[in-house]
């Protein structure tokens, strides 16, 4: 069974499939036990859950947990959060607002042409211990090679016959 | 001669939300890219008659590369899109999975998953015509690759 | 003003409008009568008793600023699940960002550990008391990486659909799919050892 049959049968067991994909998946049941059997156990399984959700009562008296919440809202009120901004600070907002869009502007446009690759920066990693990547870079023709090798490839491994529907890997 | 004030705002306002709406578009952009999967062999056939060669663009691109392989045969090519900061996985075939991650300024980072397992990640500018491609041995001496690209 | 009303018998209605005039005991009563729920949904998502606690106090400071934009279109306990669920979710993202991902949570995302899951036919249930099922419920959640058990409690006890799920996880309904298809799985196996553990 692919994943994408496995997931369709979550969705039909949730409810989340259209009409038409419902009859589909219904016509596949009828004749795959291992279908059947796989959505029992998603129905089973999210019915267990939803009956059952853990309680997991306050660990702290009703005054002290209260008291915590209350102290914090008096503390944000009084802080002027809900104050409405200074007759100056508009005046300052009105000066400033034309000025940021020029500025935004500027700085999307800069934004556009620098260099980087984003978060994170750049690099490679293989993931088993022992193993080895390298890589090739073909500036010219806009090409990038990582070549992934791993330790004993050469020795046998249990491939299954080439060639691949992926079965290599 | 000096424009009037209110023109002054309204064309500032207007940089505003144009450079705003631009930044965001910037900021939250979409990647859509393709992977393909390729078989690199010396045989000039494949013996499955799904597979197909990969087309010419693609193995202009794998030919400048220093590998052993003559021929290069398509065994899936997918295209997908992965939201700003997101990630996206692609079955690429029963046994092997990409999670690729959108970084932001055209970066991505690419997890290659084989049976179940990671067998390497990748991080790399991409920008459109850009190229990654992410290989290595297989059985009988042939060859796998993934071909990532901004797709057209 | 407020001295003079009942809060402690007024719906959930009449407090959420007297709080909205500034009646900080009807909104009290709201704490005390929700405080449970929304602290469970916190403790659920973050496993962490001290980080739930802040993170329900969190949701309910917010809940008393933002008191103006609730409109009645869904009840108030599900208004301030939602507040707190987007709370934990902020604080797992900037959690996760403090730690590498392990290949083990890429392989279960994968599928490849999945694949070796038998399919579960026993009912974990049976013989079991509705305390004691609960408890192990509890303790299997917690056997979950964090993002499935984040899947399990928005779908399974917040009743989300996947495309709600999706948004909040800022992922795909894709990823929703995987994860949630993992994580019941992975549940399904651990309640079955339950069992075994019965007849042994």
């Amino acid at each position: 069974m692919t994943d994408e049959m496995k997931f369709e049968l979550l969705a039909y067991a949730d409810g989340e499939l259209s009409a038409s994909a419902r009859r589909n998946v219904e016509a596949r049941l009828a004749t795959d036990v291992g279908a059947r059997a796989l959505l029992a156990e998603l129905q089973m399984t999210r019915q267990t859950l939803g009956s059952n959700e853990p309680a997991q009562p306050l660990p702290e008296s009703r005054e002290f947990y209260w008291s915590k919440i209350e102290r914090e809202i008096n503390r944000l009120e009084s802080a002027g959060e809900r104050r409405a901004p200074s007759p100056i600070l508009q005046w300052w907002r009105r000066l400033i607002l034309p000025a940021a869009g020029l500025a935004v502007l500027a700085l999307t446009l800069s934004v556009n042409v620098l260099p980087g690759v984003g978060r994170g920066g750049s690099g490679v990693e293989a993931s088993f211990p022992g193993a080895e990547a390298l890589t090739y870079r073909d500036q010219a023709q806009g090409v990038t090679l990582v070549w992934l090798s791993y330790p004993g490839e050469d020795e046998a491994r249990d491939y299954e016959a080439a060639p691949p529907d992926g079965d290599w890997l | 001669m000096r424009l009037p004030t209110f023109r002054i705002r309204v064309l500032s306002a207007l940089a505003l939300v144009f450079g705003c709406g631009l930044a965001a578009a910037v900021a939250a952009e979409e990647l859509k890219l393709e992977a393909t999967l390729v078989w690199g062999t010396n045989e000039a056939q494949s013996p499955d008659p799904k597979h197909k060669p990969v087309c010419a663009e693609v193995e202009k691109k794998l030919n400048t590369l220093p590998l052993r392989w003559q021929h290069y045969f398509e065994v899936k090519r997918q295209k997908f899109a992965v939201p700003d900061a997101g990630t996206q996985k692609v079955n690429m075939s029963k046994d092997c999975q990409i999670v690729v991650k959108n970084l932001g300024k055209g970066g991505v980072e690419m997890n290659v998953i084989g049976k179940g397992e990671s067998v390497g990640r990748i991080k790399q500018r991409l920008p459109k015509g850009e190229v990654l491609v992410t290989g290595g041995n297989a059985a009988n001496f042939t060859g796998w690759f993934i071909v990532l690209q901004q797709a057209e | 003003m407020s001295a003079n009303r009942d809060h402690s018998a007024a719906a959930d209605e009449a407090l959420v409008s007297w709080a909205k005039q500034g009646d900080m005991r009807a909104f009290e009563e709201l704490v005390a009568r929700h405080r449970d729920k929304i602290y469970a949904r916190a403790f659920g998502m973050m496993r962490n008793e001290d980080e739930a606690l802040d993170l329900s106090q969190e949701a309910w400071v917010k809940g008393w600023q933002r008191l103006k934009q609730f409109q009645g279109e869904s009840s108030f306990s599900t208004w301030m699940t939602r507040i707190v669920i987007n709370l934990c979710l902020d604080a797992l993202r900037r959690r996760k960002r403090q730690h590498a991902e392990s290949i083990e949570l890429m392989a279960e995302e994968s599928g490849g550990v999945e694949r070796h899951m038998p399919i579960v036919t026993v009912n974990p249930t049976e013989g079991l008391e509705r305390a004691d099922l609960r408890q192990r419920i509890d303790q299997a959640l917690a056997q979950v990486s964090e993002v499935h058990r984040t899947v399990l409690v928005l779908h399974e006890f917040e009743g989300l659909e996947y495309k709600e799920i999706a948004k909040a996880m800022k992922c795909s309904i894709g990823t929703v799919m995987s994860r949630l298809f993992y994580a019941r799985r992975r549940m399904a196996v651990l309640m079955a050892s339950w069992k075994r553990e019965q007849e042994s």
